[in-house]
């Protein structure tokens, strides 16, 4: 069977956020970047997939040149081809987004799309679903397990203290969150043959975003040194009062 | 415009967040009017403050398409839902079905052509202005951002059928299984109880298992404690260990190496016991207490007997 | 005649045989890599290594006892040499064999001394019966032992009695011996002397560097580290031959003190027991796919115990070069198995992402400074006279930051041009490649070299011993070379040179020596100056190069210790000093001796020679 993962490039931010001089993205001039971590899992969940069933996994994402890096780590992992949808590095709404993919997939005819559940910098939880609708398959969400039975697709999503159990027939769209597996360490032998690996660039059409990003705002955060509620232990009623204000008490 | 609002329900009452999603939509209509669509559970919407309460007939567990498109049959310009797993789902298919433009995890907005919103980015840390542009205006809400609708209403219920396409009913629940093991999950607690070395010895812990168990939290440990066998690696909050996001966070005991920060960055708010305060943990923590964990820790719960009765 | 025809198939057969093996010996050397490891350099200095190593036997006169014992025996093995022609003739022709007085008394002398050497060592062995035995084959030594007092007592008979009897069996014991020493650890005769030629000459904490780069290897024969017998180089394998099974380095290392698995002792004879039974069938195989290396005995398991604290290796008296085993089947593991302890994952990746084995965000690495006076390097400023290598503990960790600050105040104080490089300072790969991942660690390597080079930085002072290690001696690898100094050096000489102007209190002080400091790189007297001129030093028992690990060391910063804490033990031996202060010179003994002291509840103060300079001049 072929998977095809959909992976986005974001920056580790760490503790504090800065803001570019526009204030439509984030500084991060120092900081390193990553597979979004849900796609890390989808990209791992493909791979074992293809390695059980047989196939092939191919690996896209819409974003800057530089998001080949993030591409080649997926084919380190695995991954036996990858797609770039350059952009100039901008954010772009889920829809545009969605659209762009959802072209580069239906000429692929890929037996599963795995999507992660939402990216971690712009969270939009839509991307998946369009691209499903756009493709006319079925979409299952948040999956926390996946397998491949006759045709069929089994997933599992929780819910509270159980598990939802979906079975859809293929091929299908699904979204996976971290923790449906451990993404393998990448052994160096991988990552150098993932450096050979060619990597397809496109350039997709963007449209007018109907979900306009106009600024970014860092929310007030906590002061840095901390609020003495007292010592020893007749500091106890104040730390109970904070319990009740807390909401945990 | 009406404004109208998904609303989740279990065991025939609306769900907080959809309550809280509901309270957003009322603001956000301000004199306009604000339905209401449940899937099933006409006994829920009996008192929801709004003009009309949806209720579509659906047979069956939940079908994210189905409940979208029985949604979207009801043509809103303005639709409204929980920053919730369903609530984010549903409204993703219908953004699609109803042709909208969907922000989620919205912390605030205004009406108006394009509406402006605020919403959620990177769980929180960041926030995006943003404005939803088109005929038809699509957005979730992030849980807790705002206060639950609380004033009782007298909607009119409709019932309705929807109608549903082949494709609709693909994608659905066929089985649920359960997986609780009795216990909470250190990854899950919404208080955890974290002691370090301070703590002084594997005995030391107890009076820390029983101040979790009070607050309906689990214990952690440092790494040092670990180390030192005293606890089991599952325990171990920090880089090595679990990386935990509780309500509270009460590191006991625990000076604050960056091996175990990496592990609790998620704390909401961070508690810290600790008899030195110069302890680097200081510089990270919400509140603090100053002292010997032995004795304080015992002091707070029984505080908390004191006032619980 | 007869005798002559018999001495002549005797010593056939005996050459025979032992050229055989030595064939086969010899095979497996030109089997093994040689991935930079030129070892042909420096030849004077090797030279001289081979006089005061193996014929002054000074590694093992380091132990008074059994230093004599076996010096004993090395040295009658000399000087009793011309006696095997001597007895040769006297077989075939007794009157013809020379009767030198002087060279009899000589060798009856030696005799002595050798029996004398046996018996200590049987009395070492049977009656003391060290811990550094345990593990080694018994007895293998004792055939060995009794076989060395045989030669030597049929010598003495022969001279004694000019009986061609005991001429035929000194010389048959000679030949025998001849046969069973490639066959044996006794190999170490032929091997010790040629493998301390080979050993390190230079800085002892470099790690040979593995190339990922060269277009003439095609990938499938690139080496990750130890994977197969294959992978082996040939200085590996004379290690490996070298061995005697002495246990000195079993004896000083931490992790085994501690009741770890680990004992570099099993390292070496794990890899020799693995050569002997593969590497024939890997010669004799036209693609040879064998077992991996690690799964000899309990190796994958040992190797991540190690400290990488060099102990073993100053301990051996054959000069074998433990670490670079233990190295190179973690690379394995790592890099080519993904295959390690589990919790040192997040380290790995958080350098490779970020930067740092902390996942800290670079942007907070001038952190510290707030508040301090110190210049952050930016493109197109001024080259300074230092540039401060902060390193990742003093940036991030807050016991660690102390250090930095402290240093960074003494600099201003003593009017020292010097900058940090801030955020453009990058994890020096340390860490990952101690842990296994050299790949990580040379993108570093030509990353900070990129950097610096930028920043014309000629010279460095580092707070940490492991960054300084690595600026210092595998930077150069990589085409950056600086003359770098650890901070306790450059803040010694400003003392010496009047800028700073401590005073003494009446602390009583134990310092304790970085490994990477004190013994891979020899900076032991000027953090002692350091302690001297702000207190009153007291010393620990292990000190100095013969110093004992912390715990951290080899990215045990990042991994469960599984046995007794190696830092408590340290922290235990500090107490005794009846010292109050424990002063450090690296943020990791830093860290690991602090926890030591909180988990032990003893009573002492754990900081950074820095600090009490600062302190003292405050």
């Amino acid at each position: 069977m072929d998977v095809l993962v959909c992976v986005k490039r974001v920056p580790l931010t760490g503790g504090k956020m800065v803001l570019t001089a526009d204030e439509r993205g984030i500084e991060t001039r120092h900081l390193g970047f990553t597979v979004s971590p849900h796609e890390e899992c989808g990209v791992e969940e493909a791979v074992r997939l293809v390695e059980a069933h047989g196939g092939s996994v191919t690996v896209v994402t819409l974003g800057p040149p530089e998001a080949e890096e993030q591409l080649r780590d997926a084919l380190a992992i695995g991954a036996d081809r990858a797609i770039l949808l350059e952009t100039d590095g901008s954010d772009w709404d889920p829809e545009s987004t969605a659209a762009a993919l959802a072209d580069v997939i239906a000429a692929d005819a890929p037996d599963l799309v795995i999507f992660g559940n939402e990216s971690a910098d712009a969270g939009g939880y839509q991307v998946g679903i369009r691209v499903a609708h756009a493709l006319g398959r079925p979409c299952v969400t948040g999956l926390k397990a996946l397998a491949v039975e006759d045709g069929q697709l089994r997933g599992e999503q929780e819910s509270g203290s159980a598990r939802d159990v979906y079975r859809v027939p293929l091929p299908a769209v699904v979204t996976v969150k971290e923790g449906i597996n451990l993404p393998r360490y990448p052994s160096v032998p991988a990552k150098l043959r993932a450096r050979r690996k060619p990597v397809e660039r496109r350039e997709p059409e963007r449209r007018d975003a109907r979900l306009e990003l106009v600024r970014l705002v860092v929310p007030e955060g906590r002061g840095r040194q901390a609020e003495v509620l007292g010592e020893g232990p007749s500091a106890a009623p104040a730390v109970v009062e904070l319990f009740q204000r807390l909401g945990v008490a | 415009m009406t404004v109208l609002v998904f609303v989740e329900h279990a065991a025939g009452e609306p769900d907080e967040l959809s309550l809280q999603a509901l309270a957003f939509a009322l603001d956000f209509a301000g004199g306009n009017g604000v339905d209401a669509v449940l899937i099933g559970g006409a006994d829920a919407a009996s008192d929801l403050p709004v003009g009309t309460a949806h209720v579509a007939e659906l047979d069956g567990g939940y079908a994210p398409q189905a409940w979208a498109r029985a949604i979207a049959q009801l043509e809103p310009s303005v639709l409204v839902a929980a920053g919730s797993e369903r609530g984010n789902e549903v409204l993703a298919h219908a953004a699609v079905m109803t042709g909208g433009a969907l922000a989620a995890n919205c912390v605030a907005a205004a009406p108006g052509d394009p509406a402006e919103v605020t919403r959620m980015r990177w769980g929180g840390s960041l926030l995006e202005e943003a404005r939803i542009h088109g005929p038809v205006k699509l957005m979730t809400v992030a849980p807790h951002a705002v206060a639950p609708a609380t004033a009782a209403g007298d909607p009119a219920v409709a019932p309705f059928t929807p109608e549903l396409r082949d494709e609709d009913l693909v994608a659905r629940v066929v089985e649920r299984v359960d997986t609780s093991t009795g216990g909470l999950s250190l990854a899950e607690a919404p208080v955890v109880v974290s002691g370090g070395r301070g703590v002084g010895s594997p005995e030391g812990f107890a009076p820390l298992e029983e101040l979790a168990g009070m607050l309906g939290g689990v214990v952690g440990c440092s790494r040092a404690v670990t180390m030192a066998g005293w606890r089991s690696h599952t325990d171990q909050v920090g880089q090595t260990g679990t990386k935990i996001s509780p309500e509270l966070y009460i590191p006991c005991g625990i000076s604050g190496a960056t091996q175990h920060m990496a592990g609790c960055k998620g704390a909401k708010k961070l508690l810290a016991i600790n008899s030195d305060p110069e302890a680097p943990i200081m510089a990270t923590a919400d509140y603090a207490v100053i002292g010997d964990v032995a004795e304080i820790v015992p002091a707070i719960t029984a505080e908390l007997r004191r006032v619980s009765g | 005649m007869i005798a002559a025809l018999a001495l002549t198939v005797a010593v056939a057969v005996a050459v025979f045989l032992f050229a055989r093996r030595v064939w086969l010996l010899a095979r497996l050397l030109r089997m093994g890599h040689a991935p930079g490891i030129a070892r042909d350099d420096r030849v004077p200095e090797r030279l001289r290594q081979e006089v005061v190593v193996v014929l002054g036997q000074r590694k093992l006169l380091e132990r008074l006892v059994p230093g004599l014992m076996h010096a004993f025996i090395f040295w009658a093995f000399i000087v009793l040499f011309p006696a095997i022609p001597i007895a040769m003739i006297a077989i075939v022709d007794a009157d013809a064999a020379p009767h030198w007085g002087w060279y009899e008394a000589l060798a009856n002398v030696f005799c002595v001394l050798a029996l004398i050497g046996v018996a200590t060592a049987f009395y070492i062995r049977k009656v003391v019966r060290p811990r550094r035995f345990e593990g080694s084959h018994l007895g293998e030594a004792d055939l060995i032992l009794a076989w060395i007092a045989s030669i030597v007592t049929t010598l003495l008979l022969y001279h004694g009695t000019e009986s061609q009897v005991w001429a035929w069996a000194h010389v048959l014991l000679i030949l025998g011996f001849l046969v069973y020493l490639p066959y044996s650890k006794h190999l170490h005769i032929a091997t010790a002397a040629v493998n301390v030629y080979f050993g390190r000459t230079r800085a002892r904490g470099r790690l040979e560097p593995l190339r990922f780069d060269d277009p003439d290897v095609p990938e499938e024969e690139m080496r990750f580290g130890i994977g197969t017998v294959e992978d082996l180089t040939w200085k590996q394998m004379m290690d490996a031959m070298s061995c005697t099974e002495c246990g000195r380095c079993q004896d000083a290392c931490p992790a085994y003190a501690t009741g770890k698995t680990l004992s570099p002792k099993l390292v070496i004879m794990g890899v020799r027991d693995h050569l002997f039974a593969e590497g024939p069938k890997a010669l004799a195989a036209e693609t040879y796919e064998g077992p991996a290396v690690a799964e000899s005995g309990q190796l994958e398991e040992m190797v991540w115990d190690c400290v990488t604290c060099g102990a073993c290796v100053q301990a051996c008296p054959v000069n074998i070069e433990q670490i670079d085993h233990i190295l190179d089947l973690r690379r394995h593991l790592v890099m080519v198995e993904s295959r390690f302890p589990s919790e040192a994952e997040p380290m790995l990746r958080d350098v490779e992402r970020q930067a740092n084995p902390w996942g800290k965000p670079q942007a907070e690495r001038a952190a510290w400074t707030e508040g301090l006076d110190v210049r952050v390097l930016e493109p197109g400023d001024p080259v300074p006279e230092y540039l401060y290598w902060v390193g990742c503990a003093a940036s991030f960790d807050e016991r660690a930051r102390e250090t930095a600050r402290s240093t960074a105040k003494l600099l201003t104080a003593a009017g020292v041009d010097f900058a940090i490089l801030g955020a453009l300072e990058a994890c020096t790969g340390d860490p990952a490649r101690r842990m296994g991942n050299e790949f990580v660690f040379q993108a570093y390597a030509e990353q900070n070299v990129a950097t610096l080079g930028e920043a014309g930085v000629t010279k460095i002072v580092a707070s940490c011993p492991h960054c300084f290690n690595t600026l210092a001696h595998e930077y150069p690898d990589f085409g950056g070379s600086y003359e770098v100094v650890h901070h306790t050096e450059l803040l010694a000489s400003l003392v010496r040179e009047g800028r700073l102007s401590p005073t003494a209190s009446e602390e009583q002080i134990t310092y304790h020596d970085s490994c990477y400091l004190a013994r891979h790189n020899d900076v032991r007297a000027q953090p002692r100056e350091l302690a001297a001129a702000v207190g009153q030093p007291v010393e620990m028992e292990r000190r100095e190069e013969r110093t004992f690990c912390c715990g951290a060391g080899g990215a045990h910063m990042w991994m469960e210790e599984r046995g007794g804490a190696i830092n408590e033990e340290r922290v235990r031996e500090a107490a005794e000093t009846g010292a109050s202060t424990l002063a450090v010179a690296c943020p990791f003994c830093t860290v690991m001796l602090d926890d030591g002291v909180k988990s032990s509840g003893r009573d002492l103060r754990v900081v950074d020679v820095a600090t009490l300079l600062a302190e003292s001049i405050d």
